[in-house]
This record gives structure tokens, sequence and C-alpha cells, in this order.
């Protein structure tokens, strides 16, 4: 605790920058892998859950160190982390979404179809909403995979809280090494419960349902 | 303006084959540290998971076990148990870390198969006199063999993206080509080493993905086992 309190500045630096380059990716991960998910027909659905599968297979590092060679980035920095971790968000993401988008009640589908609503209203007004549950649930693995994983970034030069793990065992002061493993697990614990709060107050009617 | 690392010089040069840091030994640590801690993982969490699914009891700490190690950053983890127990013990705390990378999703798996099993299925083997271990041995766990495999997938996606850290601690692995190459600003060397565990990795994915369809297929289930 000394050492978190000593440090407290540094330590509040680093987990901003640990929330923007995992949040950043998380954000458009979702919007990425729910509209991929909505406009996939189910003829290319499995060649694309195939190579996001192998997508996230590959190790984060590796991909971090690789991505320059493909686009053309530095090899150190943020940017190719963000990237990567976006990647994974769409990877992890598009199955458990294409799932939520595949169980919806036909029955009200039909309906909102006989009312006349267009495919994009439909899309915004009907399928999205009651999709919320299965998307929430599906972001909260990847969320919380987002914020572990982003500590990898340290490795290549991003100053996050991963950062404290090469730094503390280099000057070999357990206590860093354990703020930063603590912190992290922090993130991803308040993350997790903003999204499950985010997830029932978009769903307000399944409160009413269940009372 | 962008200059691409000549890697494929790096992997023809003999020099990068031999020795202490050459490509095979590398590749033989990287294979021996996963291959050890998995299969350490695996003793228990397998049995654990198939007796959970089996009695029904315990689910609540499966569930748990899963979303709270979801949270642990694996390298967090790697680092710590490093450092507490020493770094003339590194060999063990880093096999200690990853096999508790992969003991969550080997038990989810083998809790996961087990537990879907639909009631009727155990309940008509016993009432054909079967024993508990004939039920375990003869039913359940061949219905359970696809999503036990799966777990086994998950773990090794999991193990092999911590164990390409290991060099940061100082031991080998195909992780050390990455982590020298950007210390000494030799990305030939960081490219064709994330190539190769890149290669590794994803191939490994694909062949316990294949023993799972082939498992589940076997079977007459063609939908496999749900493992993401």
């Amino acid at each position: 605790m000394t050492w978190a309190l000593n440090n407290l500045e540094l330590v509040l630096q680093l987990t901003l920058t640990h929330l923007l380059v995992s949040l950043v990716p998380l954000l458009i991960g979702f919007v990425v892998s729910v509209v991929l998910a909505r406009i996939t027909s189910e003829r290319f659905a499995p060649s694309v859950t195939g190579a996001l599968g192998a997508l996230y297979a590959i190790p984060s590092l590796a991909l971090f160190v690789t991505l320059p060679v493909l686009i053309g980035t530095d090899f150190t920095g943020p940017t190719n982390v963000i990237i990567a971790l976006t990647l994974y968000v769409i990877s992890a993401m598009f199955f458990s979404a294409r799932d939520a988008f595949a169980s919806l009640p036909k029955p009200t589908i039909e309906f909102a179809q006989a009312q006349g609503l267009s495919a994009f209203q439909r899309f915004i007004h009907v399928e999205l909403p009651l999709a919320i549950p299965g998307l929430i649930a599906g972001a909260r693995v990847a969320a919380a995979s987002t914020i572990s994983m982003a500590s990898i970034g340290a490795v290549v030069g991003v100053r996050n809280l991963g950062y404290l793990f090469l730094d503390g065992f280099q000057r070999k002061i357990a206590e860093e090494v354990l703020t930063g493993l603590f912190a992290i697990f922090l993130i991803a614990i308040v993350l997790d419960l903003a999204l499950w709060l985010l997830g029932k107050s978009l769903t307000p009617w399944q409160r009413r349902l269940n009372a | 303006m962008l200059e691409i690392p000549d890697f494929l010089g790096w992997l023809m040069d003999p020099e990068n084959w031999q020795g202490r840091y050459g490509v095979p030994n590398l590749l033989a640590e990287h294979l021996t540290l996963t291959a050890m801690s998995i299969v350490l993982a695996a003793l228990m969490a397998i049995p654990l998971g198939i007796s959970i699914g089996h009695f029904r009891r315990g689910t609540a700490f499966v569930v748990l076990l899963g979303s709270v190690s979801r949270a642990i950053p694996t390298m967090g983890l790697l680092f710590a148990l490093v450092m507490l127990l020493g770094v003339q013990l590194r060999e063990v705390a880093v096999i200690l870390a990853l096999t508790a990378i992969a003991f969550p999703p080997l038990l989810a798996g083998a809790y996961a198969g087990v537990s879907a099993i639909e009631r009727h299925i155990p309940d008509s083997a016993k009432a054909q006199g079967l024993t508990t271990w004939q039920l375990l041995w003869i039913v359940e766990i061949p219905l359970a063999l696809p999503a036990i495999i799966g777990g086994f997938r998950v773990a090794w996606i999991q193990v092999v993206s911590t164990i390409v850290l290991a060099p940061l601690v100082g031991l080998g692995g195909l992780g050390f080509g990455i982590i020298q190459g950007l210390a000494l600003r030799n990305f030939d060397q960081v490219v064709a080493s994330a190539l190769l565990i890149v290669l590794l990795t994803v191939l490994g994915d694909q062949l316990i993905g294949f023993a799972q369809k082939n498992q589940a297929f076997r079977l007459g289930n063609l939908s496999g086992g749900k493992t993401k």
C-alpha cells in the first residue's frame, strides 16, 4: 500500500492511459462487430467466424509487432496496440453478437415488418434494443480481456499500468508489480459492473417483466 | 516510406537456427513450458469439472472463477509470481502462472460438457444397471469430450499468449526474439519471431479445433461444443 500511495500520481496517470487504450478499442470494436454480425449473410458467416477465430488465437505481443509491417506504423507506441485490441474485440464479440441477433423472437420481427418499418428502422427500434442483453454479455467478456491484454502494450512502449510490471520487476519492487495487478483487476471489475448497469438501464421492460 | 524488415533473410540465416537462443532450442522450450502447464492444469481441472458437472454442485464456483480469472491480467500474474518465488525459482513460477491461466478454461469446458448432457441420458444409463464409474467412462465423458477439447483450445490460446512474455522474466521461448529484437531495435528478428509464433499458435488452434469437430461429428452432433 505504501508504494501505491507514495506514487499515486504515477499510478493515476498510468491508469488514464490504460483506460484510453482499452476503451477506444472497446467502443470501436463493439460498433464494428454489431454491424458486421448484422450484415454478414448466412453464406459468409462460417468463413468470417473462422478468420476471426484464427485472429483471436494470435498472441497479442506477436500481433502488436506484426501490424507495423502490414500497415506501416511505428513498432513502438499506442497505434498498433489500439488497432490490435480493436481486432481482438471484434473477434471476441462477433460470435456472441450473431447469437444475440439470431435468438430474437421471430414474431416480433415479422410484426415490425408488417407495421411497415424499413429494414433500418427495424434494426434501430426493434432488433437492437431486444439484442441488448446478449450484446452486453459479449461486451463484458471482451472488456475484461481487453483491459487485461492492454497491459502487454507496455512491452512495446505504451506507458499504461503494464509499465508497473516491467519497472517493478527491474527495480525489484514487488509492491509495484502487485499495485499494477490490483489496479488492472479493479478497473476490469468496475467496467464490468458499469456494463451490467448499462444493460439494465437500457432494457427497462425486462424489470417490468420480472416484477 | 515504409521499410519492410528483411525477416525472411533473418529466417534463412543459419546463424539464427543454432545455439542456446537458436530457433529450435527456443521452440523446444516454448513447447515444453506450454505442455507442462496445460497438462498440470488439466490433471486438476478436468476431474474437478467433470465431478461438478456430474453432481451439479459447485456450479457457482465455476462461474465465479471464470469471471474473476478474466479480470486478472496474465502478464501481472506472471511477473508477481516470479517476484514472490524469487528469480532463482523463475521456472517454477512461470509454470505455476501458466497452470493457473490454463485452469479456468479447462474447468469450464469439462463442467459445461458434462452438465449439458440431458438428464434422461444418465438416468436411463443408471436404469440399465451402470455403476457411477461406468456411467462416467461410458456415457458422460465421451459425450462431454468435444467441450473438454474446447477447453484445451482456449487454454492453449491463453497460455501461448502469456508465454511469449517469459523472456521478460529471464526465460526463453519463441518470445525471446521479439523481446531481444525490440531492445536491440532489430526489427527483422522481431517480425521473424512474431511470424513463427503466429504460425505455431494458429496451427495448434486449428489442430485442436479439428480434433474437437471430429469428436463432435463422431457423436453425431455437427454443431460441436461451444467454447467461446
